[in-house]
């Protein structure tokens, strides 16, 4: 598929037993943990299931981010030097996690096995948080906002080099980050890809206030100590079509300190101006907003202490399909707004 | 009949390099997956392709 054997690339594959896994039914899906939205995702391990690494990733910009045939073969060497290591006992093993699988979900048996249907890799991400949304122990902070990206901490990545920095700014730049460093580790684990420093990250505590990096500069081994920023975990959920929160159909940006004086509404209110309107707004009868609006409230609500934006607030704080009332000025001139959230559909 | 003989002599002749396929073979199947890596001690490459 990738390659011929006689590229470079191919040569590399043929280093490696290959397998294609185009059903999930059977898959331990705790022990090949992933953002389930990847039309593509690699792991290279070993006959004892040993994952020494992952490749893949994606984000809003579309599914092929991250992929990449030059970010591939340095992930293909990576695992043939690792799989060397653990054959002469350099490479301590790791635990394998507790099995767990597609029918461990019931809401997901009910919309596939039972069907017999294709257990879609998407499903199983969707359906984890249908199933946490209705035994009450959904945490949208955790649950809903996954696989944050690097770039929320202000790393691009050079993606061909793998994890080599292209530009550090904000927080890794404070933090002493330079473009040129090659990222190895993350809180002290070792990262070798995209995918598994995206896999890391995800697992930081949302209520984590620091992250340590380290990186290979000049081949000399440097650590820092990052601050994380607020809200560092927040994602585009807008490719994740089929997801739990409640769709409103606009988004905002937050008003600036000297705007919030203007439009007389508290500092710490999360007060936004309304910035673009979803194409389904009108169509789904979900509001009649307009961009430019200026939102100083929900259902009377104008601070949180996560949300800066009334979007976000809603993300976080309401039930897909709910009715909010919002409060907004629109030229000039104090209204109330109903908005009719919307819980995605399924497509099939 | 000699004919025969020798085209299917023929057939014999180009299997094996009908055969020297230049693609890389996939397994379906990963349980098969890990005794062939525990065989031959090569690591293993998953693909993961969702394919509705």
């Amino acid at each position: 598929m990738l390659s011929p054997k006689t590229s470079p690339l191919g040569k590399l594959l043929d280093q490696y037993i290959r397998v294609r896994i185009t059903r999930n039914d059977d898959s331990d899906i705790a022990l090949f943990e992933r953002d389930w939205n990847n039309t593509l995702y690699y792991f290279v391990m070993n006959a004892d299931e040993q994952i020494y690494l992952r490749y893949g990733g994606r984000d809003a910009r579309g599914p092929l981010t991250y992929l990449d045939f030059d970010s591939l073969e340095l992930a293909l060497k990576q695992g043939l030097e690792l799989h060397k290591h653990y054959q002469n006992g350099e490479l301590k093993k790791t635990d394998r996690p507790q099995p767990f699988f597609p029918r461990d979900i019931p809401p997901l048996v009910e919309r596939t096995f039972a069907k017999g249907q294709c257990v879609e890799c998407h499903l199983i991400g969707d359906f984890q948080l249908i199933d946490k949304e209705q035994k009450g122990t959904l945490d949208k902070i955790r649950d809903m906002y996954r696989w944050p990206d690097i770039r929320n901490i202000g790393i691009e990545v050079d993606i061909p080099r793998g994890l080599v920095v292209k530009e550090a700014k904000g927080p890794a730049q404070s933090a002493g980050m330079k473009p040129g460093d090659r990222i190895t580790a993350l809180n002290g684990t070792p990262v070798y890809t995209w995918a598994d420093i995206q896999y890391r990250f995800d697992k930081v505590p949302r209520d984590a206030k620091q992250l340590g990096l380290t990186a290979d500069r000049e081949g000399r081994p440097v650590s820092v100590a990052m601050a994380l920023p607020e809200r560092w975990w927040l994602t585009d959920l807008r490719f994740r079509q089929l997801s739990v929160d409640p769709r409103s159909e606009f988004e905002c940006r937050p008003l600036t300190a000297e705007e919030k004086q203007k439009y007389n509404v508290k500092p710490a209110s999360f007060a936004g101006e309304i910035t673009r309107i979803g194409g389904f707004a009108q169509m789904m009868k979900i509001h009649d907003l307009k961009t430019g609006d200026i939102v100083t409230a929900v259902d009377g609500v104008d601070t949180d202490e996560i949300a800066n934006t009334p979007e976000l607030y809603i993300k976080l704080r309401k039930h897909a399909g709910d009715t909010v009332t919002l409060d907004i000025i629109r030229d000039g001139k104090p209204m109330k707004m109903p908005v009719n959230t919307q819980r995605m559909f399924f497509r099939k | 009949m000699q004919l025969r003989k020798f085209a299917v002599c023929l057939l014999f002749l180009f299997i094996p390099v009908l055969a020297q396929d230049d693609t890389l073979e996939w397994l379906g199947d990963y349980k098969q997956a890990l005794e062939q890596a525990r065989q031959t001690k090569k690591p293993i490459f998953l693909e993961f392709r969702c394919e509705p």
